[in-house]
C-alpha cells in the first residue's frame, strides 16, 4: 500500500463492506453539538421536531422586528400605570398573527417531511452478508455495496465496481444534474471489472475489501479524484468511475457500486444550496421604514415626556392641590411614565393589522396567479402555481432574468426539419412542426411517425432511386454516428450520446434507411427494406476541436467508403474542387442558419484500397505510441483521410424552442429586463439557441473570454469596453442601431472570478451595458454563484427560471425562483417560488401579475402609512393641550376598529382589484413595467412623502377641531367623536382618490365602511353596552348627541377636506400636467410590440453548427461490441485497435 | 383560451370574471374639464356654507365677563385671596338692547386641564352608577382622593369630583334701583344620558343612609346628598351641576353651562338695562394661573357663537377657487405651449 498517498489530500477514507466501522462514525447531533464524520443517507429538509416546534417557531417569529415590537407593546399595555388602551385590544391581533404564521410554518414543515420520507424510503439493494437485500435509501451507509437496477435512481455517490455490461460499462442519464438528457458513459476500473465479474457476483462483492481514499465531500460535479487500494495495489480513480446520486441508470441491467458519499455529503446535495427565507425588496425598505417609524415614535414620545416633566414641575410649584397630577410627587418619574404611555398611544401608527393585511393581499395575489387561465396549460392540466406567497410585488421589479436553457427555453427535442441534397432544399420551416401534415410513410415498416419534414419529392426520389446522391446522403446518416440500437416491440429504439445524432438517425429511419444494429465490426442497415451489412473499418471520432466525425466502411459489394459529417466550415474546406452544387449548398446553409437551424454537412469519399492499407498500417503503429504523440498523429492521420470529400448535402436540425420563447424574450427585453442564459450545455449550442430565441441577432457582437479578460484586466473597464464596441466591425449601421454586445462565458472561465473578486463589480458594470450574457458549461453551484454575483453588485431584482434539479440552487439563490413544471422531474418546482408550465407564461406572470402586484402593494403601503400615521400622530398635538398626559383623543374602541373595520376593507379591495392598465395593455406596452424596476412607487422618497403628508393630515385633524371647540362648552367626548369622524372621512376620501378601478366590491366596501363607523360608534356608545360594562363603554350617549349636531358634522367635513386637499391638488395637477400620458395607456392605438422577423444575419461567418456531444463516445462503441447482448455473441476481449 | 371543457381538466381554473380579474369596473377618466370646475364648485359650496355660518355666528349675542379678580380694580379682587372664606362679590353690567332668549348662562375656566389623563380617570364609574360596594372600596384610580386621612372612603372619590366648580351666581336686574332676581333654570342642563343612564344614585332611601361610613370629598362644603337643598331630587350623583362638571372639557380653556334663563319675565330674553351678578366666590384659580368668567349667550341652529368655523370655511372655499384658477393657468400653459 502506498502510504504516502494516504497522507496527501485524499483524507476521506471508505472501506468497502465494513458497515459497522462506518456506522459508528455517522454524523450525529444533539442540540448544537455535532460529532461523527460520515453522513447517513437520510434527507432532512424539515426545520422543526415536535419538541422544538414551539420555541423555534416563536424564535423565528420574534426575529421579525415588527413582531417583537408588538410583543413589547402588549407587555407595556399590561402595566396599569402606563396602559392607555385595554391590553386585550393589542393582544388579539398579535396572537392572530402568531397563530396564523405558526400554522403556515407547521403545514410547510409537514409537507417537507412528507417529501423527505418519500425520498428516504425509495428502494435500493444493499449487500449484506453475501446477499443483496431490499432496503430503503435511508438505510444506506458509506462503505456499503449496492446493486442498481436499470432505470433506478442512484441513491448516493457510488464508485462503479462492475456492471452487467461488457467492460463494466454503464450508461447514466444526468438530466437532474446538468440538464442534458443524453446518456453518459461510466466505466469501472479494469481491475474491479475483471476480478468481480468472474465469480458469482454476490460472493466476490462480499469479499471485496478495497479501501478508497478520496477528496473530502465537495460540490464539484465534474471532478473526482481518489485512489482505490486493493490487493496491495493503488488504482487512480476519476470522474469516469463515479455514479452520482440523482442520476438514473439506463440501458444497463445491473450496476454494482461502493458508496463513497452518502446523504448530505453527496455532490448533488452539496450543490443544492441552503434554503433561505426570501424577503422582498419592498419588505426590506418597509422594514427599514418600520424601524424608522418606531424610532421616530420613541423620539417623539421622549420629547413629549420632557414636556410632561416640565408641566409636572410647573404644577408642583403652583399648588399642592394638584400634586395628584404628578406621579409619586416626582416630575421625572411622571415624564418617564408619560413617555411609555405615549409610545403606546402612538403605536397604532404601525399596527399589527398592517402585517395581517400585507399577508392577506399577498395570498390573494397568489391566488390570482393560480387562477389565471392564461397561465393554465391545457395539455398537462397544470395551472400556474405561486408556491411562495410573499414575493408577488417582486415580480413587478425584475431586472435580470436568468434562464436555464434545456427544458426551459428549448423543449430538448431535436427535429430534422430541412435538408439540402445536391443543392435542392427539402422541407419547409415556415410551417411549425405541429401544424405540419405528416407524409405518408406507410410503405416503411420501421416508420414511427416522428419525421417533421415534409418533402414528398424527396420520398419519390428516394423510392424511385432516381437520385443516387439522396440515397448516399441517407446512407451516410444511417452509418456515420455512434448511436446504439435497442430493440423494443420489433422496432429499433436509438440511444445516443448526442440528441442531434438521434434525430438524424431517426430521420433516416423514417425515410427508409434504417440503422438496425451494430457490432464492433459491422453496422447493419436496412436500405428501403434490403438489409445490408457494412464492415466498420474505422471510426474517426468527434472532438470539439475537429468538429466532425467520419466512418470508414467496406460496402457489401466490397468498395471502401468514408462517410463524414461535421460543421459546415470544416467540411467545406475538405471538399473536392469544382463540385457542382457548392454555391447552392452554401446558399442553403445561409438560409438554414437564418432560420436558426443547426446545420451539419454530410460528405462522402471513395477510398482506394491501397491508401486504406497504408493508412491502416500507420494507425496500428500509432496504438503503441505515447498518448500525447499519438493524439497528434491521429489528428494528422484523420486529416489525411478526410480529404477530397464529395458533398452530399446539409442537414438542418431544429432545436425545438418552447412555445413563444422568442416573443416572450423580446417582450421582456422591451420591458427592460435583461435575459441571461445559464446552461450546462456547450457553448455552440447555447449560442445557437441564443440566436434562435432572438436573444442575439446578427448585429450582436459576441464578447468572448479572451477579450473580456483584457477588458476586465484594464484599469478602467468601461473605457476599454467602449473602445471594443467602437471598433466593432458589425456595427456599420450606426444610425439605426447602437452596437449590441453579448458576453459568452464558460464555466471554466468563471472559475477565475473566484480568484479575482474585484472582477465581479467590473463584470457587472460591463454586463449591464450588454444585451445579454450566455454562460455555458456551468455547474449548478456556478449558476448560483452567477446569481449571487448579480445580486451582490447590483441592487436589481433577479429572477431565475429553470426546470431541472441542476437549477435548484440558483432558484433558491435568486430573489425570485421560477420552476418550469417540465419533463426533468419536479425538483425545480419543489424549490421554486412560482411554478409555471410554459416559458411564455412568464410574460403574463411578470408584466401583468407582477406589475399589478407591485403597483397595488406599493399603493397599499403608502395609503396604509398615511391612514395610520395621520390618525395616530394627532396625539402629539393634543399633548400640548393636555399637559402631555398621554390623553387619548379617541375612544379606545375607535382606535382598534378604525384600523380593523372602518378603513381596512376599501384599501384591501383596492389592493385586490386595482388595475391602472388592463392585462392586454400591460402586455401591449411593456415599457409600463419599468416603473417597478425604477421603484418609482416604493422609493424611500415616496414613502417619506406619504409620512410627511400623514403628519400634515394629523396637524389638520387636530387643529381644525381645536379651533372650533376651543373655549366652548363642547366636552372632551364630543371632540373625540368629531375627530374620529374626521379621521374616518379623511381615510375614506383618500382611498376614493387612490382607487382608479371601481368594481362593485370597491363601491360597496367604501359605503359599508363609512356606515360601519356610524353603526358601531352608535352601538359602542349605547346604554345597553354601558350597563353591561361601564368601564369599557363609558362614551355612552355621545354619538347620539354628536351625530345630530351640525357643528360636529361641519367640523368633521371641513377637517377631512382640508386634510386631503394636498393629495387632491396633487392628483388634479398630475392629471392636468400628464393629460397626454394618461390617455396614452388607455386610448392610444399604436401598434403593439411586434417581433421583427428580420433575418439580416448576412455573414456566413457564423456557423450554426452545434452538437451536444462529448468527445470520445466512439471509443466505447469500437470497444464495447454491442449495446445489447440479445444479438450475436460478443467478443469479450475486444480492445482498442 | 376558448377550448372545450374536458373532463380530465380537473385543475383548470374557473373562468369567472373574478378569478380572471376581469371584473367590470368603472375607471373614472378624470380630465381638466372635470377637475377645474369641480374645484370651483366645491370652493363655492364652502364659501356658501362659510357665509351662512359666519352670518349666523354674527347674529348670536354673547356677553363675556372675567371675574377672576386678577386686577386690583376688578370687583372680585378682594376674593382672589384664598384665605378669604365665603367671599361674595358683585359684577355689574348693562345690556343695551334686548338680549334675545333663551339666554344661556355659562361659567368659563381657562388654563384648567380637565383633559389631563390622570385627572380624567380619577373617578369611580361603579361608585357613580350607584354601586354600593364601590362606596366602601373606591377604585385606586381615585388616589389620592380615595380615602381621607382617617382611611375612610371618599364618596364620590377622585380628583374630578373633588375639584367640582363651586362658585354660585345670582343674577339681578336693577330696575329703578331695586334688585330684581332673574330666575335661573338649573334643570336639564346636563346630558340626558348622563342624568338617566350613566350616573345613578344608590337605591337606598333616604339617600343619606347610603353614604354611611364614607366621607365627602375634601374640598366639598357639603356631602353629595345635600348638594341642592332646594330640590331633593337634584342630589347625589345626579345633581345637574355635578353632572356638568363630570363631563370633562376637551381643552384647557372651556366653558360649562350653568343655568338657562327661560322663565317668567325673562323668557323672551334679557331686556336692556342694568344687571348685577352676585357671585359666591369659592373656587380658587389664581394658584394655577387660571381665569374664571361668566358668559351669557343665546344660541342658533349651530349652537353657541363660533366664528372660527365660518371663517375656516370661507378661507378653504376661497383657497379651492384660487387653486382652480392656478390649475386653469397651468392647464392653459400646458395645453397650448406654442403660445409661450
Amino acid at each position: 500500500m502506498a502510504t504516502q498517498s494516504v497522507e496527501s489530500d485524499f483524507s476521506w477514507e471508505v472501506k468497502a463492506n465494513s458497515h459497522h466501522c462506518h456506522k459508528d462514525k455517522l454524523k450525529k447531533s444533539f442540540l448544537c453539538f455535532h460529532w461523527g464524520r460520515y453522513s447517513d443517507n437520510v434527507v432532512r429538509s424539515y426545520k422543526y421536531s415536535p419538541l422544538t416546534f414551539l420555541p423555534l417557531m416563536l424564535f423565528e417569529q420574534f426575529q421579525r422586528v415588527a413582531n417583537f415590537y408588538y410583543l413589547l407593546m402588549v407587555t407595556l399595555q399590561c402595566v396599569p400605570i402606563i396602559s392607555t388602551i385595554p391590553w386585550y385590544i393589542a393582544m388579539i391581533p398579535l396572537l392572530a398573527v402568531l397563530i396564523v404564521r405558526g400554522l403556515k410554518d407547521f403545514a410547510n414543515d409537514m409537507a417537507r417531511r412528507r417529501s423527505d420520507s418519500q425520498i428516504n424510503t425509495r428502494p435500493c439493494d444493499i449487500l449484506i452478508s453475501q446477499r443483496f437485500n431490499a432496503a430503503r435509501w435511508k438505510d444506506l451507509c458509506v462503505g456499503d455495496i449496492v446493486r442498481i437496477h436499470k432505470d433506478q435512481v442512484i441513491p448516493a455517490d457510488l464508485l462503479l465496481l462492475c456492471s452487467s455490461e461488457n467492460h463494466s460499462l454503464c450508461y447514466v442519464e444526468t438530466a437532474d444534474i446538468d440538464g442534458e438528457t443524453n446518456l453518459k458513459y461510466r466505466q469501472a476500473l479494469d481491475v474491479t471489472h475483471s476480478e468481480l465479474t468472474c465469480h458469482p457476483s454476490e460472493e466476490s462483492l462480499a469479499a471485496f475489501d478495497g479501501v478508497v481514499f478520496c477528496e473530502e465531500p465537495n460540490n464539484r460535479l465534474y471532478i473526482f479524484r481518489g485512489e482505490l487500494h486493493w490487493q496491495g495495489q493503488c488504482h487512480l480513480l476519476d470522474n469516469e468511475h463515479i455514479l452520482l446520486r440523482g442520476t438514473v441508470l439506463r440501458n444497463t441491467e445491473f450496476a454494482y457500486g461502493l458508496t463513497l458519499y452518502a446523504g448530505t455529503d453527496t455532490k448533488i446535495l452539496k450543490n443544492c444550496g441552503k434554503l433561505t427565507v426570501k424577503k422582498t425588496q419592498m419588505e426590506k425598505v418597509f422594514n427599514r421604514l418600520v424601524i424608522g417609524i418606531v424610532l421616530g415614535v420613541l423620539l417623539i414620545a421622549a420629547c413629549l415626556a420632557i414636556g410632561s416633566c416640565i408641566f409636572s414641575s410647573q404644577v408642583m410649584s403652583l399648588t399642592e392641590d394638584l400634586y395628584f397630577l404628578v406621579v409619586n410627587g416626582n416630575p421625572v418619574y411622571t415624564g418617564f411614565i408619560a413617555m411609555w404611555s405615549y409610545v403606546l398611544l402612538l403605536s397604532p401608527a404601525m399596527p399589527v393589522a398592517l402585517y395581517i393585511s400585507f399577508d392577506l393581499i399577498h395570498t390573494v395575489h397568489s391566488l390570482f396567479i393560480n387562477w389565471d387561465l392564461e397561465m393554465y396549460w391545457q395539455e398537462a392540466d397544470k395551472p400556474a402555481q405561486a408556491r411562495n406567497t410573499s414575493l408577488n410585488e417582486e415580480l413587478g421589479q425584475v431586472e435580470y432574468l436568468l434562464s436555464d436553457k434545456t427544458g426551459t427555453l428549448t423543449q430538448n427535442r431535436l427535429l430534422l426539419r430541412q435538408c439540402c441534397i445536391a443543392g435542392e432544399i427539402y422541407g419547409d420551416v415556415s410551417i411549425s412542426a405541429e401544424d405540419m401534415e405528416p407524409m405518408d410513410l406507410s410503405w416503411n415498416p420501421f416508420s414511427c411517425g416522428t419525421l417533421f419534414m415534409s418533402a414528398p419529392s424527396l420520398v419519390e426520389n428516394l423510392r424511385g432511386q432516381q437520385c443516387p446522391l439522396s440515397s448516399q446522403f441517407f446512407k451516410a446518416l444511417s452509418l456515420c454516428h455512434t448511436v446504439m440500437a435497442e430493440w423494443k416491440e420489433e422496432r429499433p429504439v436509438y440511444q445516443a450520446a448526442s440528441p442531434d445524432e438521434e434525430a438524424l438517425v431517426g430521420a433516416a429511419r423514417e425515410l427508409g434507411w434504417v440503422f438496425l444494429s451494430r457490432t464492433r465490426d459491422f453496422v447493419v442497415v436496412s436500405e428501403l427494406g434490403v438489409t445490408r451489412q457494412y464492415q466498420l473499418l474505422a471510426l474517426l471520432d468527434f472532438t470539439s476541436k475537429r468538429r466532425r466525425m467520419s466512418v470508414l466502411v467496406r460496402e457489401p459489394e466490397g468498395g471502401l467508403k468514408l462517410y463524414c459529417k461535421g460543421a459546415d466550415m470544416v467540411i467545406l474546406e475538405r471538399l473536392q474542387k469544382d463540385i457542382p452544387f457548392q454555391e447552392r449548398t452554401e446558399r442553403a446553409l445561409e438560409l438554414f442558419s437564418q432560420s436558426c437551424l443547426r446545420t451539419l454537412c454530410v460528405a462522402v469519399r471513395s477510398v482506394p484500397e491501397a491508401s486504406w492499407e497504408q493508412w491502416r498500417k500507420t494507425l496500428t503503429r500509432s496504438a503503441t505510441m505515447a498518448t500525447c504523440d499519438r493524439d497528434a498523429l491521429l489528428e494528422k492521420l484523420y486529416d489525411q483521410m478526410e480529404t477530397e470529400l464529395l458533398l452530399l448535402g446539409v442537414t438542418a436540425i431544429e432545436d425545438r424552442l418552447q412555445d413563444g420563447v422568442p416573443e416572450t424574450i423580446s417582450l421582456l427585453q422591451h420591458a427592460g429586463i435583461k435575459v441571461w442564459v445559464l446552461t450546462g450545455d456547450k457553448k455552440e449550442t447555447a449560442v445557437n439557441i441564443g440566436y434562435s430565441c432572438k436573444l442575439l441577432d446578427a448585429d450582436t457582437r459576441l464578447l468572448e473570454w479572451q477579450e473580456l479578460r483584457q477588458i476586465l484586466q484594464a484599469p478602467d473597464p468601461r473605457v476599454s469596453f467602449h473602445k471594443a464596441r467602437q471598433t466593432e466591425v458589425w456595427a456599420v449601421d450606426k444610425e439605426t442601431a447602437r452596437p449590441k454586445t453579448a458576453v459568452v462565458l464558460t464555466g471554466a472561465e468563471l472559475v477565475e472570478f473566484d480568484q479575482r473578486p474585484e472582477w465581479g463589480a467590473k463584470f457587472m458594470s460591463l454586463a449591464s451595458q450588454c444585451e445579454s450574457v450566455l454562460c455555458c458549461r456551468v455547474t449548478p453551484g456556478q449558476k448560483a454563484d452567477i446569481v449571487t454575483m448579480v445580486k451582490k453588485h447590483t441592487s436589481s431584482v433577479t429572477m431565475v427560471i429553470g426546470d431541472g434539479a441542476n437549477d435548484v440552487n440558483m432558484i433558491k439563490t435568486a430573489h425570485v425562483g421560477v420552476g418550469l413544471a417540465g419533463v426533468e422531474g419536479g425538483q425545480a418546482v419543489q424549490n421554486a417560488d412560482f411554478a409555471l408550465s410554459q416559458f411564455r407564461f412568464l410574460q403574463r406572470l411578470l408584466l401583468v401579475h407582477g406589475r399589478w402586484s407591485y403597483r397595488r402593494i406599493s399603493t397599499f403601503l403608502r395609503y396604509f402609512l398615511f391612514k395610520t400615521c395621520s390618525f395616530a400622530l394627532v396625539h402629539i398635538w393634543y399633548g400640548f393641550f393636555n399637559g402631555f398626559s398621554a390623553q387619548r383623543l379617541y375612544e379606545t374602541w375607535f382606535i382598534s376598529l378604525y384600523i380593523a373595520l372602518y378603513t381596512s376593507y376599501p384599501v384591501m379591495c383596492m389592493a385586490f382589484f386595482e388595475q391602472d392598465a388592463s392585462a392586454e395593455n400591460s402586455l401591449k406596452y411593456p415599457e409600463l413595467y419599468k416603473t417597478g424596476q425604477r421603484r418609482e412607487l416604493s422609493s424611500p422618497l415616496m414613502l417619506s412623502l406619504s409620512l410627511v403628508y400623514a403628519l400634515y393630515a394629523s396637524l389638520i385633524l387636530f387643529f381644525i377641531p381645536y379651533g372650533v371647540f376651543h373655549d366652548t362648552a363642547f366636552d372632551y367626548q364630543t371632540m373625540a367623536v368629531t375627530v374620529s369622524m374626521a379621521a374616518t372621512f379623511t381615510a375614506t376620501i383618500e382611498i376614493i382618490l387612490v382607487t382608479r378601478y371601481w368594481t362593485k366590491f370597491n363601491f360597496s366596501v367604501v359605503c359599508v365602511s363609512v356606515l360601519l363607523f356610524f353603526i358601531f360608534t352608535r352601538i359602542f356608545q349605547s346604554s345597553r353596552l354601558f350597563q353591561n360594562s361601564p368601564i369599557d363603554f363609558f362614551f355612552v350617549g355621545v354619538s347620539e348627541k354628536a351625530f345630530l349636531d351640525p357643528v360636529v358634522w361641519l367640523t368633521a367635513l371641513l377637517t377631512a377636506w382640508v386634510a386631503v386637499l394636498p393629495s387632491l391638488t396633487a392628483h388634479g395637477l398630475n392629471i392636468i400636467l400628464t393629460i397626454n400620458n394618461t390617455h396614452k395607456v388607455h386610448s392610444m392605438s399604436t401598434q403593439p410590440v411586434e417581433l421583427k422577423s428580420k433575418f439580416s444575419r448576412g455573414s456566413f461567418g457564423r456557423s450554426s453548427f452545434a452538437i451536444s456531444q462529448g468527445a470520445g463516445a466512439g471509443r466505447h462503441i469500437t470497444s464495447a461490441t454491442h449495446i445489447h447482448s440479445r444479438d450475436p455473441p460478443v467478443d469479450k476481449k475486444s480492445q482498442l485497435e | 383560451m376558448v377550448k372545450e371543457e374536458q373532463p380530465e381538466s380537473v385543475n383548470r381554473p374557473d373562468n369567472t370574471a373574478f378569478t380572471q380579474q376581469r371584473l367590470p369596473a368603472w375607471q373614472p377618466m378624470l380630465s381638466a374639464g372635470i377637475i377645474i370646475p369641480g374645484f370651483v364648485l366645491i370652493g363655492l359650496a364652502f364659501i356658501g356654507i362659510g357665509v351662512a355660518l359666519f352670518v349666523t355666528s354674527r347674529s348670536i349675542q354673547m356677553l363675556e365677563m372675567d371675574y377672576t379678580g386678577y386686577e386690583q380694580n376688578s370687583p372680585c379682587f378682594k376674593c382672589s385671596d384664598e384665605s378669604v372664606k365665603n367671599c361674595m362679590c358683585n359684577l355689574d353690567f348693562n345690556i343695551d338692547t334686548l338680549f334675545k332668549g333663551p339666554v344661556f348662562f355659562y361659567y368659563g375656566l381657562s388654563n384648567y386641564f380637565q383633559n389631563f389623563r390622570r385627572y380624567g380617570v380619577s373617578k369611580d364609574l361603579d361608585q357613580l352608577s350607584g354601586d354600593m360596594d364601590a362606596f366602601l372600596d373606591p377604585t385606586s384610580d381615585c388616589a389620592p382622593y380615595q380615602y381621607d386621612g382617617n382611611n375612610k372612603p371618599i364618596v364620590p372619590c377622585g380628583a374630578v369630583a373633588n375639584s367640582m366648580f363651586n362658585d354660585t351666581f345670582k343674577l339681578y336686574q336693577i330696575v329703578k334701583g331695586v334688585k330684581k332676581l332673574v330666575p335661573l333654570d338649573g334643570k336639564g342642563i346636563a346630558w340626558w344620558t348622563d342624568y338617566n343612564i350613566k350616573y345613578r344614585n344608590p337605591t337606598v332611601k333616604p339617600l343619606k343612609n347610603a353614604f354611611n361610613g364614607t366621607v365627602k370629598p375634601l374640598n366639598w362644603p357639603k356631602p353629595a346628598y345635600e348638594l341642592d337643598p332646594s330640590d331633593p331630587a337634584n342630589n347625589g350623583f345626579i345633581n345637574q351641576d355635578f353632572l356638568v362638571w363630570l363631563r370633562t372639557a376637551a381643552l384647557p380653556n372651556f366653558s360649562k353651562l350653568y343655568r338657562r334663563i327661560t322663565e317668567g319675565d325673562y323668557a323672551e330674553g334679557l331686556p336692556a338695562g342694568n344687571y348685577s351678578l352676585e357671585i359666591a366666590y369659592n373656587y380658587p384659580v389664581l394658584s394655577f394661573d387660571g381665569r374664571k368668567k361668566v358668559v351669557f349667550s343665546n344660541v342658533s341652529w349651530m349652537g353657541g357663537k363660533n366664528e372660527f368655523l365660518g371663517i375656516a370655511y370661507l378661507v378653504i372655499g376661497s383657497m379651492c377657487v384660487v387653486m382652480s384658477i392656478v390649475m386653469l393657468i397651468v392647464y392653459a400653459k400646458f395645453k397650448f405651449p406654442e403660445e409661450d
